[in-house]
């Protein structure tokens, strides 16, 4: 499977945000996604996720050699924020997610075996999501779009804001689902992004570019990776 | 001193010439002509400080010119009409409410304390002198209101043949109470350091304020008010205080922890606003655990939020229907005691029916059904691809729609039948069309706001994702409903007209705004950037 992204564009006003990108996305690997405040990773995430509109650009799915469009249900979006609708229990979010999802959810697992893979405590489980702490919200909403097997998994910034522990289980979460899909992870940690990602992926000057790793070791490839950001603020 | 005012006018100029330049962009077609850097644009620029320039001399004069016209001149004139009374009675009338207004003025609206958007920029963000930023716009604000009074005082004043010499001591009468309450409040902060917040004024501020305004209104109808010159020698009682007060009002030395206390970051930063809305949303959900629903699917979880969002839903739109059946049985009562009664009803619910019109827009939960689905439901599970498909949003739409008819038609039915049941007693009507029609027709305009803001809310999805409401075409959609409301109020159609037109718009309205949802709203239900 590829995700492939013909011709995007996009601009807010006279600023060219993303310009033609060009990119093939392949399956199992974890893409990090690097790039300077205001590069446009967030607006690159969006237009995929058709939450605003490209003004231009294609983007297409490829298995066994035929192409598609994607559709919403191709998409799994891990926000920095998670949000999770709080009038609900967490038990009853996955049961009325089941639910409309049975068709669709391949080998269904019992509410609570699903609680177990992200360590929610069995107290918390019928506890009001409003009461849930941030953390725990994060792995609802990591749950959720794991269930799911998305063909494309975005994740903006997901782990930074979580405490070691719950950080280090999401990773292993993470690294489970890589497999069959694309996982492309957008953060502004170099360390985090070297350490989770097959490919590590500039967005700057509004194209995508991967960063070769060759045979540099860890510290020449940081280097790189940094010099080529640096780069973009003399722009 | 003049830099300090300097200053303070240039941050209150600069919001608002942001905010006009903002509001600007927010109208639908308006915002398609305007260039995406429209801060930085310099003639529209200039165009917001002409504006901005006009608002600060309307809010000088057309604001004081407003409260003489409408708070003082014209009630005296009906008051002199329906009491009778003749010129020297109106003068003495006038002075009565403007001393009594002046009072409730002098502590609901000090000036000095109130917590505005310009003095958490000067005094908070900037760290300018607060004692210096507190005084320059007082004084400002006090030569304003002098000025203002003078002018104002005199015109309105001459009109009733209020003494020239009274019109002349009102403006420092005014200027006096308010320096004196100022006085008050800066020892009582020395003394307890609590900082009095004009803009939360507590429930005996208030119930003063409704003695006041009982005392200032009520008594003149029943031929009492304070006589001219005892009037004019208590006024002399606050110009005296208030000159006293000046001394200490200068050399108070805590304003800057003063002005801390009532100027809270949550009012005037936006994220931090929001933040406490997000929170009063949450408080919405019932925390009741034995709440549960045996359904499946997004019935289970419509019943779910329907039942944990009671306190929005169903427990206002109970107490309105109690509300209303006490006001039917009340309206049965009067015709029983009152036989005479009967054709006055009777007409009325044969020709008035339009007045209902308002009555059921303000009945309608239709704002905070929307409000509570788009806080705590949808702005989260819209960040979901699988909730965005769209047979499940046409689905949910068709259950949030059958359950918002359902909450404003409890109300609305009991109005209907309530109506049918006193058209009855009051003598009936030839034509049976007529109960039929207002037994449909109130249920029918309930209905009709049903849909009409599930529509709306489909269509247009007006929130963002930090839940901030960004569509300007929502709210003309809504000012507009509004004022077709209030405007129908006042048509004098005959019920059966009316109703039937009601019911044939209501139903047109409907099959219309279903048929676009399901062609449309696929598309427009999703959060805004």
């Amino acid at each position: 499977m590829k995700f492939i992204i013909e011709n995007l564009s996009k601009s807010f006003g006279d600023k060219k945000v993303l310009k033609d990108i060009n990119f093939t996305f392949e399956e199992g690997k974890i893409y990090g996604l690097l790039g300077r405040n205001g590069a446009g990773k967030t607006t690159f995430f969006n237009c995929i996720n058709s939450d605003i509109p490209a003004d231009k650009g294609k983007f297409l799915l490829e298995t066994d050699g035929q192409r598609r469009e994607i559709k919403a249900e191709d998409i799994g979006y891990v926000l920095t924020t998670p949000t999770v609708p709080e009038f609900l229990t967490g038990r009853e979010f996955l049961k009325f997610f089941l639910d409309i999802n049975e068709d669709s959810i391949k080998n269904p697992k019992s509410i609570d075996d699903y609680f177990n893979i992200i360590s929610i405590d069995t107290e918390d489980r019928d506890k009001l999501m409003k009461d849930y702490s941030h953390g725990m919200k994060n792995k609802m909403q990591m749950l959720i779009n794991l269930i799911i097997e998305p063909n494309i998994l975005l994740l903006d910034e997901p782990l930074t804001s979580l405490d070691v522990v719950v950080a280090e289980e999401m990773k292993q979460v993470l690294r489970q689902m890589k497999a069959e899909r694309i996982t492309i992870f957008s953060t502004h940690i170099l360390d985090l992004a070297l350490d989770m990602c097959d490919v590590i992926v500039l967005l700057s000057h509004g194209v995508l570019e991967i960063v070769d790793k060759q045979d540099l070791n860890s510290q020449a490839f940081k280097d790189k990776i940094l010099s080529a950001l640096r780069e973009d603020a003399h722009v | 001193m003049y830099k300090t005012l300097r200053i303070s006018f240039s941050l209150r100029n600069a919001y608002r010439v942001n905010g006009i330049l903002y509001s600007l962009k927010q109208i639908p077609i308006i915002k398609k002509l305007l260039p995406e850097k429209i801060y930085g644009v310099w003639g529209l620029k200039i165009f917001a400080n002409i504006v901005s320039v006009i608002i600060e001399i309307i809010s000088a004069f057309l604001g004081k010119f407003l409260y003489f016209y409408l708070m003082i001149f014209l009630p005296t004139f009906l008051i002199t009409d329906v009491v009778g009374g003749n010129i020297v009675s109106s003068g003495q009338i006038f002075v009565h409410i403007l001393f009594f207004l002046s009072i409730i003025g002098s502590y609901m609206n000090t000036f000095l304390f109130d917590p505005t958007r310009d003095k958490y920029y000067g005094i908070i963000i900037m760290r300018m002198n607060a004692k210096r930023y507190a005084l320059v716009n007082y004084g400002y604000s006090l030569i304003k209101l002098i000025i203002g009074f003078l002018i104002f005082g005199l015109l309105f004043g001459k009109a009733y043949g209020v003494p020239l010499w009274i019109s002349l001591i009102t403006p420092l009468f005014v200027t006096g109470l308010k320096l004196t309450v100022a006085v008050y409040d800066l020892f009582k902060y020395e003394k307890t350091r609590n900082a009095t917040n004009e803009n939360k004024p507590g429930v005996i501020k208030w119930v003063i304020v409704f003695v006041l305004l009982g005392v200032a209104y009520a008594l003149p109808l029943l031929n009492t008010y304070i006589p001219l010159n005892i009037a004019a020698y208590l006024m002399f009682i606050p110009i005296i205080t208030g000159a006293l007060s000046l001394r200490k009002i200068c050399t108070f030395g805590y304003y800057r922890e003063y002005y801390k206390q009532i100027l809270q970051p949550e009012a005037y930063q936006k994220d931090l606003t929001r933040k406490v809305m997000n929170e009063y949303s949450k408080k919405l959900i019932s925390a009741d655990t034995s709440i549960t629903s045996k359904r499946k699917g997004f019935e289970y979880m419509n019943e779910l939020f329907v039942k944990r969002h009671h306190k929005v839903l169903w427990k206002p739109s109970r107490i309105i229907t109690f509300v209303l059946i006490g006001l039917i049985l009340l309206a049965v009562l009067v015709l029983q005691v009152a036989p005479d009664s009967h054709a006055k009803i009777n007409e009325g619910l044969l020709n008035y029916i339009p007045l209902l019109t308002i009555w059921v827009y303000s009945m309608n939960r239709g704002p905070n059904y929307t409000q509570a689905l788009f806080m705590n439901c949808d702005h989260s599970l819209l960040s979901y691809s699988f909730y965005k498909q769209p047979k499940f949003v046409l689905k949910l739409f068709s259950i949030r729609l059958r359950e918002i008819i359902k909450i404003n038609l409890l109300p609305a039915s009991v109005l209907g039948i309530g109506l049918s049941l006193l058209l009855f007693l009051s003598g009936g009507t030839d034509n049976y069309m007529n109960y039929l029609v207002l037994l449909t027709s109130i249920p029918a305009m309930s209905i009709f706001f049903s849909v009409h803001y599930l529509t709306m809310y489909y269509l247009l999805q007006p929130y963002n994702r930090d839940t901030e409401m960004k569509s300007g075409t929502l709210q003309i959609i809504n000012l507009v409903v509004y004022f077709a409301c209030f405007y129908i109020m006042y048509l004098e159609i005959p019920t059966m007209l009316f109703g039937a037109m009601t019911i044939l718009f209501s139903l047109i309205y409907c099959i219309v705004a279903c048929i676009l949802v399901y062609k449309v709203a696929p598309k427009t239900f999703k959060l805004r950037m």
